[in-house]
């Protein structure tokens, strides 16, 4: 695929587009935003005047940056490793904003590997360098120290990263952030995958496709955790978390 | 040492040396007081020391129950939670603190308003299917304007919410019960599976196995 980049000097992509479109943008110095995250002081609220209230939480915060950022380009994955929401999502941004909107489906099979998904690192900081790495046509030259882990992390990057903060850094990620991680976000095989050995939280954004099979796959696992968060976590949520960890043991206590 | 449950209404208080908790309504708690571990919604204002609630609830629970398998359901003032433990280890939790949201506290708020007392009575023929204490209430009002007792009304108000706790449970065959509606027996007799009624201290039992095992 061949995108059209003449006068575009930032784009915003939204999901994981194919490795050749990010190589594209990379080679032609274009700066890449991920509208994924949220990135404007912008009330989640104003997305209402595109999208249902009840709906993700990413794609409503998507719709939030679109809106208010200027960009020249938006490139929206609707492949199998992203979501129905999404291509819809796609189209009326397509219909409601100036900017160019290009959809891609992205298929790629090449591994690169999870290194940071079973790093010694805080959870939220892997899954930090787990999202800025989408925007990258490589992985870094070095890997941080990898751990046994004590706990899983199954799921998406958190709309709210706070709820990463319960967990200890000997978390390993699993779910669509590992195939994020290794640049294959429609490895449904992998994204499937979880550690029977250690608790694992199962989590989704409320009202999103995965959910079914967060809860599916946490009934599953001989110690998981379903849990589904909208826009921010609540206390409960967050206290959820912790209690799992600490009675479960999977805080390494 | 001082250890307490500061729930969203009452206060649950307990001196270790002393074997008797004090109940204090929370709104009349001096803003100056001070305790070494606590728990419950408002337990981080008054304490050193916090201790989640589930992790409180769980750990009263094993010690008072004494059994490998068991589901434990707290329905406090303003939300629910249960855990369940399978062979001894946590099988599943829930927190429902917006759904669930303020059930306790609308009954006692509906008992005091009506002058009714439900430490006493049976569970009602008939329930009113509600989701939440404030969607409930108008259920209430409308049936008692077509003529029904405000007391009927309530009770089937109280059943409504013991089965709506019972499906947040995943409905088990047999439920433990913690919170101050152990105190309430139409809600206690309105699940439809065994119900043992563990009392209001089930917090401060784990706050205490927790205060043991720092000492």
């Amino acid at each position: 695929m061949n995108i059209p980049l003449d006068g575009v000097k930032t784009a915003g992509i939204v999901g994981v587009p194919p490795l050749a479109v990010i190589r594209q943008l990379y080679r032609a110095r274009v700066e890449v935003v991920d509208l994924d995250a949220a990135l404007v002081a912008a009330d989640l609220e104003c997305a209402v005047t595109l999208l249902p209230r009840v709906y993700c939480a990413i794609l409503r915060t998507v719709v939030v940056n679109g809106l208010n950022l200027d960009l020249d380009l938006i490139i929206i994955d609707t492949g199998p490793g992203k979501c129905d929401a999404a291509a819809h999502t796609a189209a009326i941004l397509a219909d409601r904003i100036k900017t160019p909107i290009i959809t891609t489906e992205n298929r790629d099979r090449e591994p690169f590997g999870n290194p940071v998904c079973e790093s010694d690192l805080p959870l939220l900081r892997k899954m930090e360098m787990i999202t800025a790495g989408v925007a990258r046509p490589d992985t870094p030259r070095t890997s941080p120290p990898p751990c046994p882990p004590t706990a899983g992390f199954w799921g998406v990057p958190p709309r709210d990263f706070s709820i990463l903060t319960p967990f200890p850094d000997s978390t390993h990620v699993y779910g669509w952030s590992r195939c994020m991680e290794n640049k294959t976000p429609a490895d449904n095989r992998l994204e499937a995958r979880f550690n029977p050995e250690v608790p694992t939280v199962f989590f989704a954004q409320s009202f999103c496709a995965k959910t079914a099979l967060a809860r599916h796959l946490a009934a599953r696992h001989p110690h998981g955790l379903y849990l589904d968060i909208d826009a921010t976590a609540t206390a409960s949520a967050r206290a959820k978390i912790e209690a799992f960890l600490e009675l479960s043991g999977g805080n390494g206590r | 040492m001082i250890i307490a449950d500061f729930g969203t209404s009452y206060s649950k208080i307990l001196d270790l040396d002393h074997p008797t908790p004090r109940i204090i309504r929370s709104r009349d708690l001096d803003r100056s007081l001070r305790v070494d571990l606590a728990t419950g919604h408002n337990g981080k204002r008054f304490a050193g020391q916090y201790v989640n609630e589930l992790i409180a609830l769980a750990r009263g629970g094993k010690a008072m129950i004494g059994r490998d398998d068991f589901l434990l359901l707290d329905c406090g003032s303003r939300d629910i939670k249960f855990v369940r433990y399978k062979n001894g280890r946590l099988d599943d939790m829930g927190w429902n603190a917006e759904c669930g949201a303020s059930m306790g506290f609308t009954i006692e708020l509906l008992e005091r308003y009506y002058d009714l007392d439900f430490s006493r009575g049976e569970r009602p023929e008939k329930t009113f299917p509600v989701t939440c204490g404030v969607l409930g209430m108008s259920s209430i009002f409308d049936a008692i304007s077509n003529g029904m007792s405000e007391r009927e009304a309530v009770a089937r108000f109280i059943r409504g919410i013991a089965e709506n706790a019972y499906r947040f449970a995943d409905a088990p065959e047999e439920i433990f019960l913690s919170g101050g509606l152990c105190e309430n027996k139409i809600f206690v007799k309105s699940f439809p599976c065994r119900t043992t009624a563990l009392g209001r201290f089930v917090l401060l039992e784990g706050l205490k196995k927790i205060a043991d095992e720092h000492e």
